[in-house]
């Protein structure tokens, strides 16, 4: 430790610092500041970009005492005596911000940028970000942030003018693009994440990891780490044995490795210590006897009888590592084939894909009068309280999980965690509060990803383009845990049926477990590789009738108002009107296979559901409850379980209650996913949030409605239809009565005090009479369709993807700014597992567990997005909305790889999209070509 | 029972040789740190005393000196492509700079430091769990390379783009020692040996890079890799022609070190390719494989050419 005299933000800090202690930790821990983020600890993320003598570095690989006397910025201090700096200012007011954990970063990155480039372009802004990874928005809000403060053009609305859509409507709230009422907070630095929040007297925590894949453990000895100074307790898998996992059906993993490991990386220990780094040397003391056993590394090693083998599991009458097998059909197969006049048939194969949320997993637990707290990045509060409860074996009323500002999510926080009950279990043992961050090591090494999959899939069609048949056989890779896996399974199947009618449909789909970290849900969950699959057969099917794909696809699409072959109730259908538009934008007739060898246009279509009818534990409780408060000052809090992870739950709930109260937003206040304090919501999967939260808060509020209209009826004797709600004021058709709000909330509360109403959201009963005729069931689905244009190297295979056209039927878009962010995040999700993201293992081991090496697109990969907006307005939807955060990135994968086949006649079956797999098949097809024509000269 | 650790920084290049001498056995320079602090970071460096270069102001410099530009160690990548002098004198310098790493790497990194960044292999840049999971390799003082199923020698990629480019101009190093210093040429430091990848001591410290001028070169750059930014290379090209005639080839990311070839105007260009794809020993340790990658190699290469004589 040496003395280190820093001036960060102009004040100047005397600090301790240890010489090879990096800047990243004396801004966030020596002087608290804590705007500035780690997501990758290695200069690979650009989230903790920090001015240095005003020169932009990353704080995470710069050594503290390098920045002895220096002056240090960091995102704090852009805000000048409460105003945001103009550039901040853009990126809330374009919608650049979504979880806001990139955001300072990006910030910095970029204010530097502009004022040292006069003018630049946006080539050159796009250049200038590309070292700094933002996960949620597909940079797309970002850059046109940065271009716009450079220009000085405002070109958003002001809030107060509504478009024609909504005034038509009579829509105040609703429909109108707005930032995320907590952006100001983010962009500001101020927003804290987990790893922000730093309590007194706080143990530290870090794990002993697995190095075998599958291994009895023989003996663990931790005496010698137990002898270091600042070490309290060690804990193993014999004190945690209360299995556990997302779904009833799948309570298959303990929070620590119980007598045998089933993946590298497996918690086997954990140190709570004074420091991080105390608790990291002990980790390194402790000493582990392994017995490895034979380990299962691919499918197909996991589908077959394993002999006299140890399976991964117990679990399961045959001796194979199948975890589940889901196996539907409708209508006739055979007969669908009989019925086809062309027939296509293709072996498909896809990688496993990580969330890449850019804030790594962290939390802090304690306990106090009120049993166990635990504050955690989570998706799901709910099941994470369940599992917290069962594991720790005390009541469900003795647990509060409380989800701070998420840093992403996508599926990735969607599961209760090993280090949050790992935590919570020390914090127990030792009576103070414990915390944990993972390293982006360990976030990959936990994944619950999209499943690594095989699928053999066979599609067949008349000439006149009506599809006649649709049958997939499905293999997918679960990793050593069973997660979201049963349900993953069905979906690859079930999320088939729509959007085009399709009588003879089936599919079979196994799990396996392998010896690799657990896969489980990511947006788009279990349908983006068959999606992939479909689409790629319905385009070959297209050329082999020679008819045009999109008309192909209209042709074929499911009405409104209709139900698919598995009975999924179809209502509100966008698929023609967003197919129709970005034809239209790609001036697709004009250009479709008339652009020159090596350049081409594809298609893809999808749907997803909105919130899953049936709930994921079975009981009768709603799917979401809101409850309202008003007191005398007239401010309505909205209490709701839902978690927003950065997709804007929070402001989406404000806008609903406003609308329907003709309420401002800010007499509204938010308290969200607090699990002492907010009534359940089952959490952010599977597209439900709006769907479910936005009418539980829709019904809230105009239960809230209800009693302040009864009230004045009481009290001034009009009629309660008689009243409107508008601009703040409560008044009669007549203007008799006029209250201001506040008058109005006096009369309700009077005699009476705060009034605390509620709302709930229940799905209606659907679906058919079979086994598993509930997968995939939702009150609402929605549709899109992607065109994206591409020009292939034909001497590299090397792809460039020059456009992304998308079109996505969200229902109605209560925030248009937030659904063209969860957009265009989606496409851009969708492009990085097209061309470039993927999981690399060898003999198990994770190879490519960094940023560096798993590549996530940056801005220089991202294509020009064009974004639409479909709304079809659903009758069941919270003002007609559905979802738009993860079915828009299905159609985009399969339209990127078509684009290949219409530009130079390779079709890719394989994913990621590698330039050597481009170029093999071009030689293939080349050569081929070569024959035909020597055949056909001889 | 944490070891004590040290980081120093010097003001001159001598003072710096001296604490570098001081504590020879366990320290390491540091200047832009991008690469150091990383395999700190991953457990690849365990030195206990970083000697920061950065504050030293004579390695900073950029100088026109009769015959040569001398380009001080710690200029910064940023600086080296916004150079205007060395973007006209030396635009593919500009190039390769600019094909570095990311932005803000750039802002901090040096050429100094470029040149000796360490060796790359998937099975080495892990971290110190990782390996022992993998099975230390042989570059972490394992028996075996994983990489190749189990041969003796270490093919760890050798992946500085700046040193792909000066080789091509014909640059040489500055180099100052405790006792003396001299000059030597940038190729001549580079071994070939995974583990041990350049011949270059320890205590020694590049001062300067010297490029000749008035060569009438022209080159073309390339860099093959999976985006468009962050990356280390996976296949890195020039060609160049000076007014002589003097052709140079050079590759990186195909080899422990950088690959040369050197003909006249005179030689067959496709020889000339085929003896650089001959000479590099690339193996599967890149997210391209070795057979694209050595493929790409004449691509490139025919495409620098063709490019050439335009």
């Amino acid at each position: 430790m040496k003395p280190i005299t820093i001036k960060i933000n102009k004040r100047e800090y005397h600090f301790l610092a240890d010489e090879h202690e990096m800047l990243s930790n004396v801004i966030r821990k020596k002087a608290g500041l804590t705007g500035t983020k780690i997501g990758c600890e290695q200069g690979s993320c650009g989230a903790c970009t920090v001015l240095m003598d005003g020169k932009p570095v990353l704080s995470c690989i710069t050594p503290a005492h390098r920045c002895n006397n220096v002056e240090v910025t960091t995102i704090e201090a852009l805000s000048k005596n409460g105003e945001l700096h103009k550039l901040q200012q853009k990126f809330v007011e374009k919608g650049a911000v979504q979880c806001g954990f990139c955001t300072p970063g990006m910030v910095m990155t970029a204010l530097d940028f502009v004022e040292n480039t006069p003018s630049p372009s946006v080539e050159e802004i796009k250049g200038a970000l590309s070292g700094n990874l933002c996960r949620c928005t597909g940079y797309k809000k970002i850059v046109e942030a940065v271009a716009e403060y450079v220009t000085e053009v405002k070109s958003l609305k002001p809030e107060v003018e509504s478009s024609d859509n909504c005034r038509e409507k009579k829509l105040k709230a609703v429909g109108l693009p707005r930032p995320y009422i907590e952006a100001e907070k983010k962009v500001k630095g101020a927003a804290e994440y987990a790893d922000d929040i730093d309590l007194k007297n706080v143990l530290h925590c870090k794990f002993l990891r697995s190095i075998h894949p599958h291994a009895k453990i023989e003996d663990i000895d931790y005496s010698e780490a137990l002898k270091i100074q600042g070490v309290h307790y060690i804990v193993t898998g014999r004190e945690l044995p209360v299995k556990f996992g997302v779904l009833p059906i799948s309570q298959d993993e303990t929070a620590i490795a119980v007598e045998k490991v089933r993946y590298v990386g497996e918690i086997i220990a954990a140190v709570a210590a004074d420091t991080e780094e105390i608790a990291v040397e002990a980790c390194k003391r402790i000493r582990v006897k392994y017995t490895p056993i034979r380990e299962f590394l691919t499918i197909d090693e996991s589908l077959n009888d394993i002999g006299a083998n140890e399976k991964i599991h117990e679990y399961g009458k045959f001796n194979n590592n199948i975890h589940k097998k889901a196996e539907l059909r409708f209508g006739d197969q055979q007969q669908g084939i009989k019925e086809s006049d062309v027939t296509s048939k293709m072996f498909f194969e896809f990688e496993g894909i990580n969330h890449g949320f850019t804030e790594p997993h962290a939390a802090t637990a304690y306990w106090d009068e009120n049993g166990l707290t635990i504050i955690t990045a989570t998706q799901v509060p709910h099941y994470l309280h369940r599992a917290l409860a069962k594991v720790m074996e005390i009541p469900l009323s003795r647990v509060r999980v409380i989800k701070p500002y998420v840093g992403g999510g996508f599926g990735g926080k969607g599961d209760p965690f090993p280090h949050e009950i790992i935590i919570s279990h020390l914090s127990r043992k030792m009576g103070c509060p414990v915390r944990v961050r993972l390293s982006r090591e360990e976030v990959f090494l936990t994944n619950h990803g999209r499943h690594p999959s095989r699928m053999s899939v066979e599609m067949g069609i008349s000439k006149d383009g009506t599809l006649k048949v649709l049958d997939a056989d499905i293999a997918i890779d679960g990793g050593a845990y069973g997660s979201f896996g049963v349900v993953t399974s069905y979906y690859n199947g079930v999320l088939l049926q729509a959007p085009y009618k399709l009588n003879n449909f089936g599919f079979r789909t196994f799990r396996v477990y392998t010896n690799k970290p657990q896969c489980g849900a990511m947006r788009g969950h279990g349908a983006v590789n068959s999606r992939f699959a479909v689409e790629s057969l319905i385009d070959d099917l297209a050329y082999k009738i020679n008819m045009d794909p999109c008309e192909l696809r209209i042709k074929n699409f499911l009405d409104s108002n209709t139900l698919t072959v598995g009975q999924y109730r179809i209502t509100s259908n966008g698929s023609r009107e967003s197919l129709q538009k970005v034809m239209e934008q790609s001036d697709w007739e004009k250009r479709f296979k008339k652009l020159e060898h090596g350049h081409g246009l594809g298609v893809g279509c999808g749907f997803f559901i909105s919130g899953s009818a049936l709930p994921i534990i079975w009981n009768e409780l709603p799917q979401s409850v809101v409850h309202l408060k008003v007191d005398f000052d007239g401010r309505v809090v909205i209490a709701s379980g839902a978690s927003d992870i950065g997709q804007g739950s929070d402001t989406m709930l404000a806008i609903i209650v406003s609308e329907v109260l003709g309420l401002s937003l800010d007499r509204i206040a938010v308290l969200a996913a607090d699990t002492l304090l907010t009534p359940v919501d089952l959490g952010s999967y599977s597209s439900r949030v709006t769907f479910m939260a936005g009418n539980a808060a829709k019904d809230a509020a105009e239960n809230l409605k209800k009693e302040i209209s009864s009230s004045i009826e009481k009290k001034k004797g009009i009629a309660t239809d008689e009243l409107n709600f508008s601009e703040n004021r409560v008044f009669s058709n007549n203007k008799e009565v006029d209250l201001s709000w506040n008058e109005a909330i006096d009369i309700l509360t009077a005699n009476r005090g705060a009034v605390s109403v509620s709302g709930k959201y229940i799905s209606p009963k659907l679906g058919g009479d079979f086994k598993g005729a509930g997968a995939g069931l939702s009150p609402s689905y929605s549709f899109g369709a992607c065109v994206a244009e591409v020009k292939v190297d034909t001497e590299t295979g090397i792809v460039k993807l020059l456009n992304v056209w998308g079109a996505h039927d969200c229902g109605k878009a209560i925030n248009p700014l937030a659904v063209e962010g969860q957009l265009e995040g989606s496409w851009h999700m969708g492009i990085g597992q097209a061309m470039s993201e993927q999981m690399k293992y060898y003999k198990g081991l994770l190879l490519n567990n960094n940023f560096l090496d798993y590549k996530i697109p940056t801005t220089l990969d991202t294509p020009e997005i064009h974004t639409n907006i479909i709304e079809s307005n659903d009758p069941e939807g919270p003002f007609g909305a559905k979802e738009c955060g993860e079915g828009a990135l299905h159609p985009v994968i399969p339209a990127i790889a078509n684009a290949i086949y219409n530009a130079v006649g390779v079709r890719i079956t394989r994913l990621p999209i590698s330039a050597e797999d481009v170029l093999g098949l071009l030689q293939i097809t080349n050569r081929g070509e070569l024959r035909m024509h020597t055949n056909a000269d001889s | 029972m944490i070891k004590e650790r040290l980081y120093l920084q010097p003001e001159t290049a001598e003072e710096a040789v001296r604490m570098a001498h001081q504590y020879e056995r366990d320290f390491r320079f540091i200047a832009g740190g991008t690469d150091v602090i990383v395999n700190k970071f991953q457990g690849n460096d365990s030195t206990s005393c970083l000697i920061d270069i950065t504050g030293i102001n004579e390695l900073k410099q950029v100088i026109r000196n009769g015959k040569h530009l001398k380009i001080g160690a710690v200029v910064s990548l940023e600086e080296l492509y916004k150079h205007i002098e060395i973007k006209k004198e030396f635009p593919i310098l500009s190039e390769a700079a600019r094909a570095v790493a990311s932005p803000v790497i750039r802002k901090t990194a040096t050429i100094g430091g470029n040149l000796l960044c360490e060796n790359r292999c998937v099975f080495y840049n892990q971290s110190e769990w990782w390996r022992e999971a993998a099975g230390y390799c042989l570059k972490c003082s394992g028996d075996v390379c994983i990489a190749t199923g189990g041969k003796k020698n270490c093919f760890s990629k050798f992946v500085s783009d700046m040193a792909v480019a000066l080789i091509a101009l014909d640059a040489c190093l500055e180099v100052v020692e405790y006792g003396g210093s001299y000059i030597i040429p940038l190729e001549d430091i580079y071994t070939g040996d995974g583990v041990k990848p350049r011949r270059f001591n320890r205590t020694s410290l590049i001062k300067a890079i010297h490029i000749p001028l008035h060569n009438g070169q022209r080159s073309v750059f390339k860099k093959l890799r999976q985006r468009e930014s962050i990356e280390f290379t996976s296949l890195t090209t020039v060609v160049s022609v000076n007014k002589y005639g003097k052709i140079k080839i050079v590759l990186g990311g195909v080899d422990p070190k950088p690959i040369i070839v050197e003909g006249t105007s005179e030689a067959n260009e496709q020889e000339l390719i085929r003896q650089a794809v001959k000479k590099a020993r690339i193996i599967d340790n890149d997210v391209f494989s070795r057979k694209y990658r050595k493929e790409m190699v004449t691509v490139f290469l025919n495409n620098s050419f063709k490019e050439l004589k335009q």
